[in-house]
């Protein structure tokens, strides 16, 4: 599976809690670190966190993790043609981040793509927003969506009320691109909220402690 | 106030500048702050105004001076090589007493460095990296809400004095994600009223020229004169600092911008230990708090200064403590973030001496 979308949309959150769900679960799981458009913030950040679940973190090599030049590591291309292995590729943001699918397309035949949408984000906090952003993100990316995801979200601020406003967009914008919504994301100290779609229950490992 | 929205810091400073009423936004990319540049470049056309990707930041800084002295607002963003390479412009942008608000989101240096938050930037962007005597007003935000609240105080303080004002963001400002609530947009034709200074054409009027030149030695001295007569009401009116646990301090850490949030967690850290610890936390770098932190160090025998850089903003600290306390430092360089952990320990060693 692969999470596209918009600059902190939250891709990299859920990327990081579905790899962690699949290795708990007994799964054979790689994660590629694939954003080589945003300095920080990154799932490489969280390798080690990752390794000790036994998640293979695919990420350039050495001092390259660094960089935010485009390096495909080749082990990619090894995750996604082993059939024992679960890939979760977490894509850079916006066009430039998402260009890399369309390099990837012809290894990507049995992935899944979610494209995350946080209605609290610029430029997709409305249905417009999303639907010419989607457009935009798809013609980069020279393949198609398979699901949307509602991941609308204040961060520690974020409650039920702001949860369910997203879904609302969502689903509207569900409805004109013809696609259907796979889960709402929901921060585990809300985890008894009542949501429309099922519920992804995630930690916020990237949130700053300080 | 609208509604709460997630953002990044790039992202809080460029929407707040719009609000702010900025009309021009000139830019060109680099690395930690390229999103507000591409912010801009999407947000500018939809409110009718004006984004321009110049071929290099020293075509953007000749811009802004071009687009100030028209008198609208205008405003640029870089990171640290790119900031040096403004200098030349900002020092003509200073005598010419253009305003303008500059964000400078730095990165570890020297040279190319790397892409890594840093603040080795302080010498440059608060004593001038320019030549000529000209200061620059200069705020460090240490959140994403109060990144909003001073850049569009930097445009107003831009304005009332005539100068160049800058956003001093370290890289993890401008990347972190944070909730916050802008305000509404300003009225445009609220602003402050440029009329008696700015290019609006001369028709009907005497002709007036912006420049930083003058031949006579003794008119040159005037405009500096005057530069100098500003810079003493900036000193005196425009200082802005935070303090945090500082009533029953015994020890105070000054720190600003991102580093000044870590020492929160420190001074909860060390209080937790016993020590009465407290921040000290600079907002405005020019003009440095110097009086309240004087009167601070009075009451204690250690005022540690914490940086993301070798130790620069320690010399303004060293001037207002003035040996009345030991000023011992710790920083680390290059892009490295300290920890809330590390600087206790800094802090717990220099305690122990």
């Amino acid at each position: 599976m692969a999470f596209v979308g918009m600059f902190g949309s939250g891709k990299t959150e859920i990327a990081m809690n579905m790899a962690l769900k699949l290795a708990k679960e007994g799964e054979n799981v790689a994660l590629a670190d694939l954003d080589y458009v945003s300095p920080y913030f990154r799932s490489r950040d969280k390798r080690g966190f990752l390794e000790e679940f036994g998640i293979k973190v695919v990420v350039p090599p050495g001092k390259y993790v660094w960089a935010d030049t485009p390096m495909i590591p080749p082990e990619v291309f090894g995750i996604l043609s082993n059939k024992d292995i679960k890939a979760v590729l977490d894509v850079g943001g916006e066009e430039d981040g998402i260009a890399v699918l369309g390099y990837l397309r012809t290894f990507m035949k049995n992935t899944t793509i979610y494209f995350v949408i946080n209605t609290r984000r610029p430029f997709t906090n409305t249905v417009e927003g999303i639907v010419t952003f989607y457009e935009k993100l798809r013609n980069r990316a020279r393949v198609d969506f398979d699901f949307l995801v509602s991941n609308t979200n204040l961060g520690p601020d974020t409650t039920e009320e702001v949860i369910k406003e997203g879904e609302e967009i969502v689903k509207k914008a569900s409805k004109i691109l013809e696609i259907p919504v796979a889960f709402t994301v929901v921060p585990s100290f809300l985890k008894d909220c009542d949501c429309e779609f099922d519920k992804f229950i995630i930690e916020r490992y990237m949130e700053l402690q300080w | 106030m609208g509604e709460k929205i997630m953002v990044k810091g790039t992202e809080a400073i460029g929407e707040a500048a719009i609000r702010a009423g900025c009309t021009v936004y000139f830019g060109y990319p680099i690395t930690p702050q390229s999103e507000l540049t591409e912010y801009m470049a999407r947000r500018m056309p939809q409110e009718g105004r004006v984004f321009l990707q110049a071929e290099s930041e020293v075509s953007t800084v000749n811009m802004m001076y071009g687009a100030s002295s028209v008198g609208v607002r205008v405003m640029t963003s870089t990171s640290s090589p790119g900031f040096s390479l403004m200098q030349e412009g900002i020092s003509y942008m200073a005598n010419a007493r253009l305003p303008a608000v500059f964000v400078d989101v730095v990165r570890g240096g020297p040279g190319l460095g790397d892409i890594q938050p840093s603040q080795g930037d302080y010498f440059q962007v608060v004593k001038g990296g320019g030549h000529g005597d000209y200061r620059l007003p200069v705020y460090s935000p240490s959140s994403l809400q109060e990144a909003v609240k001073l850049t569009i105080h930097a445009f107003d303080v831009a304005d009332k004095y005539r100068t160049p004002v800058v956003i001093f963001a370290d890289g993890m400002l401008g990347q972190m994600m944070e909730p916050v609530e802008f305000p509404d947009p300003v009225d445009l034709s609220t602003l402050p009223s440029k009329d008696d200074w700015a290019l609006t054409g001369a028709r009907g009027r005497k002709a007036r020229y912006v420049t930083s030149f003058n031949i006579d030695p003794y008119e040159l001295e005037k405009m500096n004169l005057v530069l100098q007569e500003t810079y003493r009401k900036v000193e005196a009116e425009e200082k802005k600092w935070e303090e945090f646990m500082t009533e029953d301090a015994e020890v105070i850490i000054v720190a600003h911008g991102t580093v000044g949030r870590i020492v929160k967690s420190t001074v909860k850290m060390a209080r937790e230990k016993g020590i009465k610890a407290g921040l000290f936390r600079p907002v405005s770098l020019y003009p440095f708090p110097y009086e309240r932190l004087s009167e601070l160090a009075e009451k204690v025998d250690i005022v540690m200064t914490v940086e993301m850089s070798a130790g620069q903003m320690l010399e303004d600290v060293k001037l207002a403590v003035l040996g009345k306390a030991r000023t011992p430092f710790y920083g680390r360089l290059a892009g490295v973030i300290p920890t809330p952990a590390e600087i206790l320990e800094a802090l717990m060693k220099e305690i122990r001496r």
